[in-house]
C-alpha cells in the first residue's frame, strides 16, 4: 500500500514538474529572445516536386553565403502536418510555405508574425494576391507566387488519335466529343486529379462554387455545381476521364508525362515537373474549357510565413526580401514553372514565355481557393466524397458539403 | 496412397512457401530493374536489363544514408539499454525481496497491455512539455524500457533455481557484483533472445518516430521510407527506388533471422504461453 | 520463505537493491507511459488547438464535450468516428477468421516437417511493417504482380487502391440485389449513429481488402507457431487410439486434434482481435484512409485529427476509445487463459 501511494505521489509531482517547466516559456508568445548576427535558418517547403527543392536551396545556399548566415531548406511531406507538431511543439521552422488556403488557421491561432505589415515594398504584389494573406485587416506574409489550371495536350498522342488543332476543345461538349474520339483509337483521353483543387474549375464553369463570395456561406447543393459534378461524374463513368491512382500515378502530371493519357489538367507547375522527369514529352498548353457559364479555372498561391517564434526574425524577413525579388521570382518561374507574384515581374514574365498564356490568361478569371478557418476536416470530407464521385451521387455530395460546413462556418 | 498423401502435403507446402517467400522475390528483383520494366513485368524475377541505378539514387538522392546511421544508433542504444534495464528489473522483481515488488509486477503486466497506437498523442504531449521534441532525446529515451523485456527476464529467473547465486551471496558480494558476475552470464540464453526481440522490434519501430521527431536529419528507416512513400506531388512512383530501400532496410533484420532462427520460434511459443 | 535466516541488514540492502535495480524501468515507464497517459486523459477534455502549452489556464475546457461529438452529437467528427469503427470493424472481421484458419492450417502441414518451411511462413512476421507495405503496394498497384496474375484467370482486377466500394455491396449487386450506384432507399434514407444502413453493410471496400491481405500475410506466421507449439503437446496415445479405431485422418483432426487445440484457438483469436484494433502503420503507408475515408481506422482517425486539424483534444478522447476497446479485449483474453491454467 505504501509503495503505491508514494508511486503515486512521484507521478503527480513528476507532472506538477513538467507542466511547471513547460509553462515557464511556453506562456509568452509575443516576446521569444531575439538573436542578431548570423542566423541559422530553418525553411520548411512544400515542395511540387525536385525541380522546386532544387531551386529553392539553390537560391537559399547563395543568399546564405552572401549574407552570412546559413539556411536550411526543409521540403516537408506533409507540411500541414510537419509544421504543426513543430508549432505544437514550440519548434516550428523560421520560415514556411502557407497556403492561402490554410492561411486563415495560422493566422487565427498566432502562429505568423504579421512581418508584411507596413514593410516597404509589399505594395509591389498582385492586391488580389495579397488580400489572400490578410487577416484582421493586416498583410502577414509575402506572396511566393501565383499558378493557375489550364488543359495540357499531348500532342503526339493528339496526332495519333487523327486530331488537329481545329478539335481543341473549347466547350464541354467539345471536350466530351473530343475525348469520345481519343478513346476510340485505344488511348486514354483525361487524366483529372481526384480532389476540390481540380474539379473545382467545372463548379466555376457552371457558375457556381462551394461557398458564397465572403466565404461565411456554404452554397454547394446549387444547380449549378450538381450539373458540374454530373458532368465530371459522366467523363469517369464512360473512361473519358480517369483519376491519376486509376493509372497507377502519383498525380496526374505523372500519368500525362508517361504518355498514358492524351490530356490533363494541372497548373503551372507541371512545366518544371515534366521537363525533369520526363524531358521528351511534347505538349501544349491551352485554356480550360468553357462551361456553361463561361470560362472558369482555379488559382493558388502559397506565400512566406514566418514563424511568430522564430528567433531570427530580423534575419528571416531578409531571406523573404531575397526570395522574393523580381529577378529571383522569374528564375523560380523558369525553374518550375509557376507565374511570379509581383506585378513588375509579371510583365516581364508574358514577355519571356508567350507559351504560358492560356495560364496568365486564366488567372484574369481565376477562382481562389475556400479560404475559411477551421475548414480543413470539411473539405478532406469533400474531397473523399469525390474520390468516391463514379459511383456517387453528385447531388449527396454536395448536400453534405452543406452540412458540414455549415457547423465549422458556424452560419 | 501414402505416397500420394506425402506428394500433395509438399505441394500443398511448396505453394504456401511461395506465396510466403515470392513477394520477397518480387521486391529483391524489381529493385535492380529500370522503371519502365518494373511497371511492364512487375512479376518477373529477372531483371532486364539489370541495373543498380535506383541502389545508386537511394544512397545519392534521399535521405536513406542518415536514416541508416539513425536506425543503427537508435537500434543499438535502445536494444543495449532494454536488455540491461531490463534483466535487472526481472532479477529483482525474481529474487529480491522488497516492499510494493508485487505491485509492481502487476502495475508491468497492466502496462504490457497498453497499445502503442493509443500513446502517440501522449507521447507527444510528454516530449513536448518536456522541450525533447525533435532531438535525438525524444528518438531513444522513451524507448530505453520495455515491459515485455522485463517480464520475460523475470519468468526466466523464475525457472531458475536460487542456490548458485545464494553461494555468491553468502561469499557477502553485493547485489550488484552478484547480480553483474554471477546472474547475468548464468542467463545468456534468455539475454540472447531478448536482444535479438527487442534488436527487431526497435528497427522496425515506425509509430514512435512520428511523433517525436520531424526533422528529416533525424528520421529512422522506417520513417524515411515511409515519406519516401507517400511521395510528394511530382517524385512519381519510382517503385525500384522505393523496392530497393525497403529491400535494404529489411536486410539486418533478415540476417538476423537466418543466423538466429531458434530463438525467434522459442520467443514466439513463449509469447503462447505467457498469454 | 525462509526470511528469518537471514541477517536483518542484507534485507534492508536487498530492499535498496531492489528498488535500484527497478528504477530505470520505473522512471522510463513512469514518465513515458502512465504521465503521458494522465497528461492526455486532461487534453482529450479541452479544445487545446495544439498553439502553446496545454496545461494552462488559456485553454478552453470541454468536460465530456469531445466524447459526446464521438457518439451523440451530429456532426463531421461522429460521421468520421463512425466511418472508422465501421472500417475497422469489418477489418477484424475478416482478418480474425482468415488468420486464425491459414496459421491452424500452416501449423498442420508444417509439423514434423522440414524446418525450411516453418522459416518461410513465420520471416514476413519479423520483417519491417512500412517495408512490407511498400512491397504490396507495388503488388497490388493496377498494372502490378496481382492484377498480372488474376489476368492469367481471365479476370480484370479492380484498382486495388482507388475503388472505395465495400465488397458485400459488389456481391448484392453481382447477384441482382441491389445496385451499387443507386442504393435502395430504404437503406439509402435510415442509419443510426451518422451512418446510413447502406453505409454500415458496405463491408471493406476493394482497398481494404488488399491491406486484409497483407496483415494476413505477414501476421499468420506468429499465429502458426504458436499451434505449432501446441500440437507438439497433443498427447500421442489419443491420436494412435484413433488410428486403431479406424478413424479417418480428418476425423481423427475433427474430433482429437481440434478439441486439443482448444486454449491455443482462443489465445489465436483473442490475440487477433486485440492486435487488429490497433492497425496504423499499414494504413499510414498504403492508404492514409483513402479512398473516400473507405480505410480509415480509429487508430489513424485520432492520429490525423490531432495531428493535421489540430484538435488535439478529439484526437485523444478518440485514443481513450480505442483504448477502452482493446482494454475490455485484453482483460476477456486474460479471463480465458486463467480459466485454461
Amino acid at each position: 500500500m505504501t509503495s503505491r501511494k508514494l508511486l503515486a505521489a512521484v507521478l503527480a509531482g513528476s507532472l506538477v514538474a513538467v507542466s511547471a517547466c513547460g509553462s515557464g516559456f511556453d506562456d509568452d508568445k509575443s516576446t521569444t529572445q531575439q538573436s542578431a548576427g548570423p542566423a541559422d535558418l530553418q525553411i520548411m517547403i512544400a515542395s511540387s516536386g525536385d525541380a522546386e527543392t532544387k531551386a529553392v536551396q539553390a537560391a537559399a545556399a547563395e543568399w546564405a553565403s552572401g549574407s552570412g548566415n546559413k539556411a536550411t531548406i526543409i521540403p516537408a511531406q506533409d507540411i500541414v502536418q510537419q509544421l504543426g507538431q513543430g508549432l505544437a511543439g514550440s519548434n516550428p521552422p523560421d520560415v514556411f510555405y502557407v497556403d492561402a488556403a490554410r492561411f486563415a488557421d495560422y493566422a487565427s491561432v498566432g502562429a505568423l508574425d504579421p512581418y508584411a505589415q507596413g514593410l516597404a515594398g509589399s505594395d509591389a504584389f498582385l492586391p488580389n494576391l495579397r488580400q489572400s494573406f490578410t487577416y484582421d485587416g493586416k498583410l502577414y506574409c509575402l506572396p511566393k507566387d501565383t499558378s493557375t489550371l489550364a488543359l495540357q495536350i499531348n500532342t503526339g498522342l493528339w496526332q495519333k488519335a487523327g486530331l488537329t488543332d481545329a478539335d481543341v476543345p473549347t466547350t464541354w461538349d467539345q471536350l466530351r466529343a473530343t475525348a469520345e474520339k481519343i478513346k476510340a483509337k485505344g488511348i486514354t483521353p483525361l487524366a483529372i486529379g481526384d480532389t476540390r483543387d481540380r474539379i473545382g474549375a467545372f463548379l466555376v464553369q457552371a457558375g457556381g462554387w462551394w461557398v458564397s463570395p465572403d466565404g461565411k456561406q456554404a452554397t454547394a447543393d446549387t444547380p449549378q455545381n450538381e450539373q458540374a459534378l454530373t458532368y465530371v461524374q459522366g467523363l469517369l463513368k464512360d473512361g473519358l476521364a480517369k483519376y491519376p491512382k486509376a493509372l497507377d500515378a502519383g498525380w496526374a502530371g505523372e500519368a500525362f508525362g508517361k504518355g498514358k493519357v492524351a490530356m490533363t489538367i494541372e497548373g503551372n507547375w507541371i512545366k518544371g515537373a515534366l521537363s525533369a522527369d520526363f524531358p521528351d514529352i511534347k505538349y501544349k498548353v491551352v485554356e480550360l474549357p468553357a462551361g456553361p457559364k463561361g470560362k472558369g479555372t482555379l488559382s493558388f498561391t502559397q506565400c512566406w510565413g514566418i514563424a511568430a517564434k522564430s528567433k531570427f526574425k530580423q534575419q528571416a524577413v531578409a531571406f523573404v526580401q531575397a526570395m522574393t525579388t523580381a529577378d529571383e521570382q522569374l528564375g523560380f518561374a523558369k525553374a518550375f514553372g509557376v507565374m511570379p507574384s509581383r506585378q513588375d515581374a509579371q510583365a516581364s514574365y508574358q514577355q519571356q514565355y508567350p507559351d504560358d498564356a492560356p495560364f496568365v490568361a486564366g488567372a484574369r478569371y481565376a477562382q481562389g481557393p475556400v479560404n475559411a478557418p477551421k475548414m480543413d476536416s470539411v473539405l478532406a470530407d469533400l474531397d473523399a466524397g469525390l474520390q468516391g464521385l463514379q459511383n456517387g451521387d453528385p447531388k449527396a455530395v454536395l448536400q453534405r458539403f452543406d452540412k458540414n460546413a455549415k457547423s465549422a462556418l458556424g452560419g | 496412397m501414402k505416397l500420394l498423401n506425402r506428394f500433395l502435403g509438399y505441394a500443398i507446402l511448396t505453394f504456401f512457401a511461395i506465396v510466403f517467400l515470392y513477394p520477397f522475390v518480387i521486391q529483391i528483383a524489381n529493385s535492380f530493374k529500370t522503371e519502365a520494366d518494373a511497371a511492364a513485368h512487375p512479376l518477373s524475377p529477372v531483371p532486364s536489363p539489370f541495373t543498380t541505378d535506383s541502389v545508386v539514387r537511394i544512397f545519392e538522392g534521399t535521405g536513406f544514408p542518415t536514416w541508416l546511421g539513425n536506425s543503427v544508433l537508435v537500434a543499438v542504444v535502445v536494444t543495449l539499454s532494454r536488455v540491461l534495464f531490463g534483466s535487472m528489473a526481472g532479477y529483482a522483481l525474481s529474487r529480491l525481496r522488497f516492499r510494493g515488488r508485487k505491485f509492481l509486477f502487476a502495475l508491468l503486466i497492466a502496462l504490457m497491455a497498453v497499445p502503442p497506437v493509443v500513446l502517440l498523442i501522449p507521447k507527444f504531449l510528454v516530449l513536448n512539455q518536456l522541450g525533447m521534441y525533435d532531438s535525438y532525446a525524444a528518438l531513444i529515451v522513451p524507448l530505453l524500457a520495455d515491459a515485455t523485456g522485463v517480464f520475460i527476464m523475470k519468468q526466466f529467473f523464475d525457472s531458475v533455481p536460487v542456490s548458485v547465486e545464494e553461494a555468491a551471496r553468502i561469499d557477502g558480494a553485493g547485489a550488484f557484483r552478484t547480480f553483474w558476475s554471477v546472474v547475468l552470464p548464468m542467463a545468456r540464453p534468455a539475454l540472447i533472445a531478448v536482444t535479438i526481440l527487442m534488436f527487431t522490434g526497435v528497427w522496425n519501430e515506425f509509430p514512435h518516430t512520428l511523433v517525436a521527431v520531424q526533422d528529416p536529419g533525424l528520421f529512422t528507416l522506417p520513417r524515411g521510407l515511409a515519406d519516401l512513400v507517400s511521395g510528394s506531388l511530382g517524385a512519381g512512383t519510382q517503385y525500384p527506388l522505393k523496392l530497393g530501400a525497403a529491400l535494404l532496410a529489411t536486410i539486418p533484420v533478415a540476417i538476423i533471422f537466418v543466423v538466429f532462427q531458434r530463438y525467434f520460434v522459442r520467443d514466439a511459443a513463449e509469447g503462447a504461453d505467457k498469454g | 520463505m525462509a526470511l528469518s535466516r537471514r541477517a536483518p541488514s542484507t534485507r534492508s540492502g536487498e530492499r535498496v537493491a531492489g528498488w535500484l535495480f527497478v528504477a530505470p524501468v520505473v522512471i522510463v515507464l513512469g514518465l513515458f507511459m502512465l504521465l503521458p497517459i494522465l497528461m492526455a486523459l486532461w487534453v482529450s477534455l479541452t479544445r487545446w488547438n495544439g498553439q502553446g502549452s496545454p496545461f494552462t489556464g488559456d485553454v478552453p475546457f470541454a468536460g465530456a464535450g469531445n466524447y459526446t461529438r464521438l457518439f451523440t452529437d451530429e456532426g463531421l467528427t461522429r460521421q468520421d468516428f463512425m466511418t472508422s469503427i465501421r472500417n475497422n470493424a469489418y477489418y477484424v472481421f475478416f482478418v480474425v477468421p482468415i488468420q486464425t484458419v491459414l496459421a491452424l492450417g500452416l501449423a498442420v502441414i508444417v509439423n514434423k516437417r522440414k524446418a525450411f518451411f516453418r522459416s518461410a511462413f513465420y520471416f514476413p512476421s519479423v520483417t519491417s511493417s512500412v517495408a512490407i507495405s511498400v512491397v504490396f503496394l507495388f503488388m497490388f498497384a493496377n498494372g502490378g504482380a496481382i492484377n498480372a496474375i488474376l489476368s492469367v484467370f481471365g479476370i480484370s482486377g479492380p484498382q486495388w487502391f482507388s475503388d472505395p466500394r465495400g465488397v458485400i455491396h459488389l456481391f448484392l449487386d453481382s447477384i441482382g440485389l441491389v445496385d451499387v450506384n443507386a442504393p435502395p432507399s430504404a437503406l439509402a434514407d435510415h442509419g443510426v449513429l451518422g451512418l446510413s444502413w447502406w453505409d454500415w453493410t458496405s463491408g471493406p471496400s476493394v482497398a481494404m481488402c488488399a491491406i486484409i491481405s497483407l496483415v494476413v500475410w505477414t501476421t499468420s506466421g506468429t499465429f502458426m507457431l504458436m499451434y505449432l507449439a501446441a500440437l507438439q503437446n497433443v498427447p500421442v496415445q489419443l491420436e494412435e487410439a484413433g488410428m486403431i479405431d479406424g478413424a479417418s485422418r480428418w476425423q481423427r483432426f475433427r474430433y482429437i486434434t481440434l478439441p486439443a487445440l482448444r486454449p491455443t484457438t482462443f489465445l489465436v483469436v483473442t490475440l487477433g482481435l486485440i492486435g487488429t484494433w490497433q492497425v496504423f502503420d499499414q494504413i499510414y503507408v498504403m492508404s492514409q484512409g483513402n479512398p473516400a475515408k473507405t480505410t480509415l481506422t480509429p487508430a489513424f482517425l485520432s492520429y490525423r485529427t490531432a495531428f493535421r486539424d489540430f484538435d488535439y483534444g478529439t484526437g485523444a478522447a478518440i485514443s481513450f476509445v480505442l483504448f477502452l476497446i482493446i482494454v475490455v479485449l485484453t482483460l476477456f483474453q486474460r479471463w480465458l487463459t486463467r480459466e485454461r491454467g
